[in-house]
């Protein structure tokens, strides 16, 4: 699409910022437009990232799966997630990478419950790279106007 | 043009002053304050007698759909403990669980006007140069909450008691069950906090407190002098713990200026140093910590919580929305940092 995306909403978000928020009453009408115009700022920003951090964290999680795997003694944990490390994604529709990442998400919930439980260095082996992944996973989300 | 509610606030209003004459309402101007209730200031005017009286006056209206679901009975009675003591508060005038008069129950107070509540504004001038005197008096404020006696307050009846050692697990039990109830997707980072937290609970503490449940910049006047003026934001006030309080205070995702001070104020270390010294109590390191972790598990089920309402469509409010993309994942981040996880 043409005019790109990014610069439409930038263009927007700013419209709505500088020249429809003042002359907009009540304050709080005037104080939503505001709020609209950051929504647009920070869509503008996810826009481009969306289906490759999807992308790049499924594939993290499926890895993590597989790694884990072996070292699972719940049979029944460890059938699921194999099933969900053979698995990908089935389009590059965000909705679907969404889908999928949500699904795999709440494996790794399930995966980090039970590692927690365990004893040992196996467990604490992936306990580690647990860790690891979730902080991945919120510098793969991070907004340039977040607070931290 | 006049605002729709006007006329019937002005119709409740000679209910409750049968006295007055001339009652007239005007200048309603809904604006954004607080989470959980529809926000309007307005003008209110009648005659007493020989003399006009003129005040400046907020309605706290509940609305259809809202970030957090609280009981306006707490929160009217935490101001009307409040003021007149150390802790400033605005008047808090009528409570009205009736919904016939406007539509939904509301309490109306009074309005502390002039004065500012932005986390954004505080960072810049004229306010900047007063960092250190708005912390002071910030920190001083919540240690004068923490010190005070729910008893002497008459707030025991009203706030739900709850015994010390299960302060936490009320607080966390509640919060818990909201991220069930609202998550839209799962949350693997909060979900280990909440396992953290309740493998590790915090020491009981050796009183029950008042504790504000949302004191934050954002959540209380300040002026141009560097002092704060008023706090508001009841909504969240209950019983409990006052670390719960502190912690809070000290979320991350209040650093506004993106820098580790405070609520965009001074260091953490001076915060607490300022609580401790006015509340005359200690803040265990590990005992906040367990708390800190806790402000984290509140902060992410309030976003989630906003987030749900909005895709609902029960409240279309752009902040809802706003607070959900905004916070989420700073708070996930704030998580991993108490939990010693952030690399």
């Amino acid at each position: 699409m043409k005019p790109e995306i990014p610069k439409v909403l930038e263009i927007l978000a700013g419209t709505f910022l500088f020249e429809i928020a003042p002359n907009v009453s009540p304050a709080y009408r005037k104080s939503s437009v505001g709020v609209s115009a950051l929504l647009l700022g920070m869509v503008r920003e996810e826009w481009d990232r969306a289906a490759a951090r999807r992308v790049e964290e499924n594939a993290a999680l499926r890895a993590l799966f597989r790694d884990a795997s072996p070292d699972v003694t719940d049979t029944d944990l460890r059938r699921r997630l194999d099933e969900a490390a053979a698995g990908g994604d089935p389009s590059l529709l965000v909705s679907e990478l969404e889908r999928a990442n949500d699904f795999l998400r709440a494996q790794l919930i399930e995966l980090h419950a039970w590692v927690e439980a365990q004893p040992g260095p196996a467990a604490r082996r992936i306990d580690d790279r647990i860790w690891r992944e979730l902080a991945a996973s919120t510098e793969r989300r991070k907004l340039a106007l977040a607070p931290f | 043009m006049e605002h729709e509610l006007a006329p019937r606030i002005a119709a409740y209003v000679r209910r409750r002053l049968p006295h007055a004459r001339d009652v007239e309402v005007f200048d309603v101007d809904r604006i954004h304050g607080g989470a959980s209730r529809e926000t309007y200031r307005f003008v209110l005017r009648y005659r007493d007698g020989t003399q006009t009286v003129e005040r400046r006056l907020i309605l706290r209206r509940d609305p259809p759909g809202s970030l957090i679901e609280t009981d306006r009975a707490n929160e009217f009675a935490a101001y009307r403990a409040f003021h007149g003591s150390s802790v400033p508060v605005p008047e808090a005038l009528w409570l009205e669980d009736d919904p016939s008069h406007l539509d939904h129950p509301f309490f109306v107070m009074e309005e502390l006007s002039g004065f500012d509540a932005s986390p954004q504004n505080i960072l810049m001038p004229p306010y900047a140069e007063h960092h250190e005197k708005l912390a002071q008096q910030k920190w001083s404020i919540l240690g004068a909450i923490a010190q005070a006696d729910p008893e002497k307050l008459g707030l025991v009846g009203i706030l739900k008691p709850v015994a010390l050692g299960e302060c936490w697990r009320r607080e966390l039990d509640y919060w818990n069950g909201v991220i069930d109830e609202d998550e839209l997707a799962p949350q693997p980072i909060i979900r280990a906090a909440i396992r953290a937290l309740r493998r590790n609970p915090p020491p009981a503490p050796s009183r029950l407190h008042v504790v504000h449940g949302d004191y934050r910049t954002g959540n209380f006047l300040y002026d141009k002098e560097g002092n704060v003026r008023g706090i508001l934001d009841w909504e969240m006030a209950h019983l409990g713990d006052p670390l719960e309080d502190l912690a809070w205070s000290l979320n991350r995702v209040w650093c506004w200026a993106r820098d580790g001070r405070v609520g965009g104020l001074v260091s953490k270390e001076r915060a607490i140093r300022i609580w401790e010294e006015a509340s005359g109590l200690r803040a265990d390191p590990e005992a906040l910590r367990w708390w800190e972790l806790f402000s984290s598990v509140k902060g992410q089920a309030i976003w989630i919580s906003s987030g749900r309402e909005y895709q609902d469509g029960k409240n279309k409010d752009p902040v809802l929305a706003l607070s959900g993309w905004w916070l989420m994942n700073a708070q996930d981040r704030a998580a991993l940092e108490s939990l010693g996880k952030l690399s």
